[in-house]
């Protein structure tokens, strides 16, 4: 961890004119010619270094995939024209209008078949990670059906004219990446498509430069550490909405069997499209742990001290605790109501993805709750990194529309930050030592390394706090980093916030490529159709380094040469 | 399937060339044959796959198969094509709800949405009405007051989420403006970013990087205030510029990674500089002045990141989503207060209750001409104006291929009267109409598939279909005549003039007279479908009292012919428990295609069983000991219990057809008389005919 917390200069607190000096350093000292490109229409009279862009004079249209919904729309814009599911509606026969009978009083199904978790929320996706039981020539249908009905009906564009821009999750099989572009290349006419990640987007699209995504997707939450756009680390766990929905699907099977007779608790009788309704409509979590919810008592402590500063705040929650609210009933929706107290809303969440009740050595690697997630994906950064990440936490995915899930895992992470520090050794025999290292240090002072943990996991409570905590810090000096700053004087650089667990918003991966790609950045992974319909994904050259653009190698940012095309960070 | 029986869909042939991998073909090429575990040969060409049968119940057949109406057909390549195989090209664009042409110029501009009065209700997506508050009429002049929209549907209107209207007319620029200034919404934005936003000030670059003073205060204000929330909107073209300036601020500089592909090595003059002095920096001139090249500007400016809440960061305050957690549990919220899925898909990404939706202008729809997408020629192109339906080319598929119809061969109530129920006791006592949404198992149907030709040359079919349905669900099927010919499209006085008693026909398919003898046990198996309403149509004169005999065609007309299909279904799980139905189950999964005349197939279903069951119990791996069923219905494993649309029968028919074309030049002698320039054309292709559902009791 990193000791120059100096949080002095947090955005709020700045002088008027020094933020005006500010704007002003986007002009720079020299005259400087109004640079056509960045128009938006204009690109002909600009001379850019890139050839294709002299035929690309439409917007390119950028598609982001996830593994349940397609996003369409063009570059520029702030939102995806269309979002395109892929269900087992979508997927029916031409002319087969059966989504349209479907009334309000009372789908026809009236005795739904109980079906595995699995396959009922395998209808709805578009692939897996894994393909060992999916078949590729299906996802190729799918996808052709999805892109030639967001053209004819959103784009309202002529598929194939225009440069493709597709934002994918940075790990992709390579069957899947190669039957995608297959499918785009052979079936339209695109010039070329460029790939870009999913996190280092969301960075973009959030204004920073480096950042910690926690992507709470479909199938995995995947937790990605980003440092000047490159991706530093990763790690993932199923804990997603995958299993929240299906959790979400057995609480109304058991809701809907008010005899609690359903003995395996496996199957799922309700409607998918029921369960995924209230699940966006009121599912939610407590922004606070409660300590009782704690599992072990090594925890208890911890949160004792958050208790106190909590339990105002917490009020407003608890109250909500005791509302009841009413759902469609799941057995026959649209005609009657059930209630249900709106604390039992918040179970699937709990059990699911925070892991409630299970201890944690029973956890496997990949099932880790979030928060833990968060904290072993900082862990694992450099401590520079981990600083400028850690006050840079962004949230994208459909579980991060959760209310107060966000501030659930910050709170998550801040206790096991005061918890542990930063350090992955855990044990008893760790926790003697220490305790005895503790007690030979009580006759002194306490250390700022004792309490600047702590005050980190204060921080993003209150300002006040904050204030306080800030005062200690100052006396930690870094001689090399005021002598940078006494160099770059001239720069007002403001020292960069870090240090401290602070979420920052972002407006989305599909929005950030759109913003890279309107500013017309160009892609590292940039696939030429002639050159893909040559050689497919065999043709891309693996040995990027000898060309020295290692270092951008993550970051999906291009510079310079593209005679051969790479997969990057897909390769 | 959810069409109403009996149906018909085509597939479409490009389902069989799958997407060409590149890699794939590659890795072929070097080892020949990844040995497909359901074919048994790796000898086999690879074309085989043809050969296979047509599953429509696999997961792909839904991608491939289509009504036949909606196919079109390539005159140059001689093939079906679907709307996968055609490449679109938009002709014009329009709103469905006013017809109003919009410029291609604007469609982008305007969002591809309606710019007009046009809205859809975003509750119920029902249009909305333009519809004034007040009437009052003082004097002669009627006085109207503010405008809103409403909805007739679901009495949703503006009202709601508090917004009325001056003018009833350009709505959606008064709904706009509405949206970006209004304090109250939750996607709210300041005023300057307002102008930000405007169309104009992309164009006023020198402008953005070079702020007078005057007008950057108020967007300065706003750090004061710490959590403005932006709209998404505001955000992104903030996050915008502040990007450009970084990259404009930092790009004169080569080393930065950011600079490199902006073109930038032109903009800036101290650029321009460095360029022109490329040819004299070599290495002579360089050292003889000395380093004063090589001494660098300072330090390249790094970007950095946004910081205030103008440049579009954004840091949500800690209990930001308290008050979103208590609204939802609020007594005023409840279900119906909260936006579902469909109504939020829409709109801005943040909304999540009623009261925050927006009415939606109406999105455009497109025009579009069609092309072959193997040899582009144009297969439909539509008049331009957005209100005339008619089209200036427009090659449907049902031109040229027959049209299939099916219907069921239903015993006639007079004929079911008329004959004596001890004879035929099996079959005539329990119904007199099939009902083709609860077939009875076991119990056999006959059907009338009439193919109806548009073409004007007479046509040679050959239907093939496998002996079992594919599927868990095996129904047995024979085509009484797989092969027979169609008549010419010929002018319809033609027909009038042979004489409509006995169409000739030169098949080998023996013509029926329409007075067939009846013998009496086969009577009422095989009655004429008098109760049927297109019997009429299709049928002919005296259709009663006819019984379908193997090898002839049912009925012939002008340009039509009907053949007897006689489809026995299978059992379903849950349903009656028999021996011979399990053994048909375990019938391999290769169905090889089985042309022509085997009405007994029970002799290649006794003979595939012996070796079929051996292959299969190796194959049946997670029931293990289990028997591959649970026939009962009570099976705790749901994949073995019925799946939806398990129950219906759904015949695959290889449909071949061929016809001497005359190279379209003239159609009218070209009846039976193939000259010497004719072209022999093939056609051929899969068909699902949806028979009906079947039963659960016998």
């Amino acid at each position: 961890m990193t000791s120059a917390s100096s949080t002095s200069a947090f955005d709020d607190r700045r002088p008027l004119s020094m933020s005006f000096r500010h704007s002003q350093s986007g002009g720079p000292s020299s005259p400087h010619t109004p640079q056509h490109h960045l128009r938006s229409n204009n690109s002909s009279f600009a001379s850019t270094s890139s050839s294709t862009s002299f035929r690309g004079e439409e917007d390119a249209i950028i598609f982001e995939f996830g593994s349940r919904w397609l996003r369409a729309g063009f570059e520029g814009e702030s939102a995806p024209m269309c979002v395109v599911g892929c269900g087992p509606e979508e997927s029916r026969r031409v002319g087969d209008y059966r989504g349209w009978l479907k009334t309000n009083n009372g789908i026809d199904t009236s005795h739904p078949a109980s079906v595995t978790p699995e396959d009922w929320t395998g209808a709805y996706e578009l692939w897996k990670m894994s393909l060992r039981d999916m078949h590729l020539g299906l996802i190729e249908d799918k996808i052709e059906r999805m892109f030639r009905e967001t053209y004819n009906k959103y784009l309202l564009t002529d598929a194939g004219t225009s440069r493709l821009v597709l934002v994918l999750p940075s790990i992709m099989p390579h069957p899947l990446l190669s039957s995608l572009l297959s499918t785009l290349f052979s079936r339209w006419r695109f010039p070329s498509i460029t790939l870009l990640t999913t996190a280092p987007m969301a960075v973009i699209a959030a204004g920073v430069r480096s950042a910690l995504v926690v992507d709470i997707g479909w199938a995995e939450t995947v937790v990605t550490g980003v440092y000047e756009y490159r991706e530093m680390a990763s790690k993932r766990s199923t804990r997603a909405m995958k299993s929240l929905l299906q959790d979400t699907g057995r609480l109304l099977t058991r809701l809907s069997h008010d005899s609690e007779a359903s003995q395996s608790g496996e199957e799922i009788t309700v409607n998918f499209d029921l369960c995924e309704e209230v699940a966006s409509r009121f599912l939610w979590c407590q922004p606070k742990v409660a300590s009782k919810s704690s599992p072990d008592q090594s925890q208890q402590q911890a949160t004792e001290s958050q208790e106190d500063s909590g339990e105002t705040t917490d009020q407003g929650t608890a109250s909500v605790l005791d509302e009841i609210v009413s759902l469609p009933s799941p057995s026959a929706p649209g005609n009657t109501y059930i209630d249900v107290p709106y604390s039992k809303l918040t179970e699937p969440v709990e059990k699911v993805l925070f892991a409630q009740g299970v201890p944690d050595c029973e956890l496997d690697d990949e099932e880790k709750p979030p928060p833990l997630l968060v904290y072993n994906a900082l862990l694992s950064l450099p401590p520079d990194v981990r600083g400028t990440c850690m006050s840079r936490i962004i949230f994208i995915g459909g579980g991060s529309n959760i209310p107060g899930i966000r501030q659930r895992i910050l709170n998550e992470v801040a206790s096991l930050v005061q918890q542990h520090g930063w350090s992955p050794v855990r044990g008893k025999v760790i926790e003697q030592q220490r305790q005895r290292l503790q007690s030979l240090r009580l006759s002194q002072p306490p250390t700022p390394a004792a309490t600047q943990p702590e005050d980190t996991a204060e921080s993003p409570r209150s300002p006040t706090e904050r204030s306080t905590s800030e005062i200690q810090d100052d006396e930690e000096v870094d001689p090399v980093e005021q002598k940078i700053r006494r160099n770059n004087k001239d720069k007002d650089t403001r020292p960069p916030v870090q240090g401290i667990l602070r979420e920052v918003e972002s407006l989305g991966p599909w929005a950030g490529a759109s913003l890279l790609t309107s500013l017309k950045i160009r892609g590292l992974v940039e696939i030429e159709r002639e050159k893909y319909l040559q050689h497919g994904l065999a043709g891309a050259s693996r040995d990027l380094e000898t060309h020295g653009h290692a270092p951008d190698r993550r970051s999906g940012l291009r510079a310079g040469d593209r005679s051969s095309w790479t997969l990057a960070g897909w390769g | 399937m959810s069409r109403p029986f009996p149906y018909a869909y085509i597939s479409c042939p490009c389902a069989n060339t799958p997407v060409p991998d590149p890699s794939k073909k590659r890795r072929s090429r070097e080892s020949p044959q990844k040995s497909n575990p359901d074919q048994p040969k790796p000898l086999l060409p690879i074309d085989d796959e043809d050969e296979q049968t047509f599953d429509p119940r696999s997961p792909r057949a839904n991608f491939s198969l289509y009504p036949p109406e909606q196919l079109l057909y390539c005159e140059d390549c001689h093939q079906i094509k679907c709307p996968r195989c055609i490449t679109e090209e938009i002709v014009c664009w329009y709103c469905p709800n006013c017809l109003f042409e919009t410029p291609s110029s604007m469609v982008r501009s305007e969002g591809n949405r309606c710019a007009r009065n046009c809205f859809n209700c975003p509750s119920c997506t029902a249009p909305l009405a333009v519809n004034t508050l007040e009437n009052v009429v003082t004097g002669g002049t009627s006085q109207q007051g503010p405008w809103v929209l409403s909805c007739g549907y679901c009495m949703w209107s503006t009202l709601d989420i508090g917004i009325k209207f001056d003018k009833p007319t350009n709505i959606r620029t008064q709904l706009s403006k509405m949206t970006e200034a209004t304090p109250v919404r939750s996607r709210q934005m300041s005023r300057t970013f307002g102008e930000l936003k405007s169309p104009l000030s992309t164009y006023s670059s020198i402008d953005e990087q070079f702020p007078p003073p005057g007008e950057t205060k108020p967007a300065e204000d706003s750090p004061d205030q710490p959590n403005i929330p932006l709209n998404p909107d505001a955000r992104f073209n903030a996050l915008k510029n502040f990007y450009k300036n970084q990259i404009s601020a930092t790009s004169s500089s080569p080393t930065d990674p950011l600079g490199m592909d902006f073109g930038s090595g032109f903009s800036s003059p101290g650029a321009l500089n460095r360029i022109m002095s490329l040819y004299t920096s070599s290495s002579r001139l360089s050292s003889l002045y000395g380093g004063a090249n090589k001494k660098p500007k300072t330090r390249p400016p790094v970007m950095r990141e946004a910081l205030t809440a103008s440049e579009g960061l954004k840091v949500p305050a800690p209990d930001a989503e308290d008050a979103v957690i208590q609204r939802i549990a609020g007594p005023d919220c409840g279900w119906d207060g909260l936006a579902s899925l469909e109504q939020r898909s829409f709109q801005s990404p943040d909304v999540r209750f009623v009261e925050d939706l927006l009415p939606l202008p109406v999105l455009l729809r497109t025009k579009r001409s069609k092309r072959c997408k193997s040899c582009k020629h144009i297969l439909v192109k539509p008049e331009l104006k957005p209100q005339s339906t008619r089209f200036r080319i427009r090659l449907i598929a049902l031109s040229y291929i027959p049209l299939p119809t099916l219907r069921p061969l239903n015993p006639s109530p007079h004929a079911t009267s008329a004959v004596p129920a001890g004879s035929t006791a099996t079959t005539t006592t329990t119904t007199t109409t099939t009902n083709l949404d609860a077939l009875s198992p076991l119990r056999p149907v006959q059907l009338l598939l009439t193919l109806k030709n548009h073409m004007f040359d007479p046509v040679r079919v050959t239907l093939a279909t496998p002996s079992v349905t594919p599927g868990r669900v095996a129904s047995k099927v024979t085509i009484l005549c797989p092969q027979f010919d169609i008549g010419a499209n010929s002018d319809v006085w033609d027909e009038a003039l042979q004489g409509a008693a006995a169409p000739t026909a030169s098949t080998t398919s023996t013509s029926t007279s329409t007075t067939a003898t009846t013998t009496a046990a086969a009577t009422a198996a095989a009655a004429a479908a008098a109760t049927d309403p297109r019997g009429s149509r299709s049928g002919g004169l005296g259709m009663y009292e006819k019984v379908a005999e193997a090898g002839k065609v049912w009925d012939k007309g002008r340009n039509w012919t009907t053949v007897v299909l006689e489809v026995v279904p299978g059992t379903l799980p849950g349903g009656v428990r028999r021996q011979q139905q399990q053994q048909q189950l375990q019938k391999p999964k290769k169905p090889s295609v089985v042309r022509g005349f085997d009405l007994d197939n029970t002799n290649t279903n006794t003979n595939t069983k012996s070796d079929s069951d051996s292959d299969n119990d190796s194959d049946s791996d997670s029931s293990g000991d289990v028997p591959a069923l649970d026939w009962s219905g009570q099976a705790s494993d749901p994949r073995q219990q019925l799946q939806p649309d398990e129950d219906v029968l759904e015949i695959p028919v290889f449909v071949r057809m061929e016809w001497d074309s005359e190279n379209q030049i003239d159609n009218e002698h070209a009846v039976g008389r193939p000259s010497a320039d004719t072209v022999k054309r093939e056609l051929a292709y899969w068909m699902v005919l949806g028979v009906g559902r079947i039963g659960r009791v016998l």
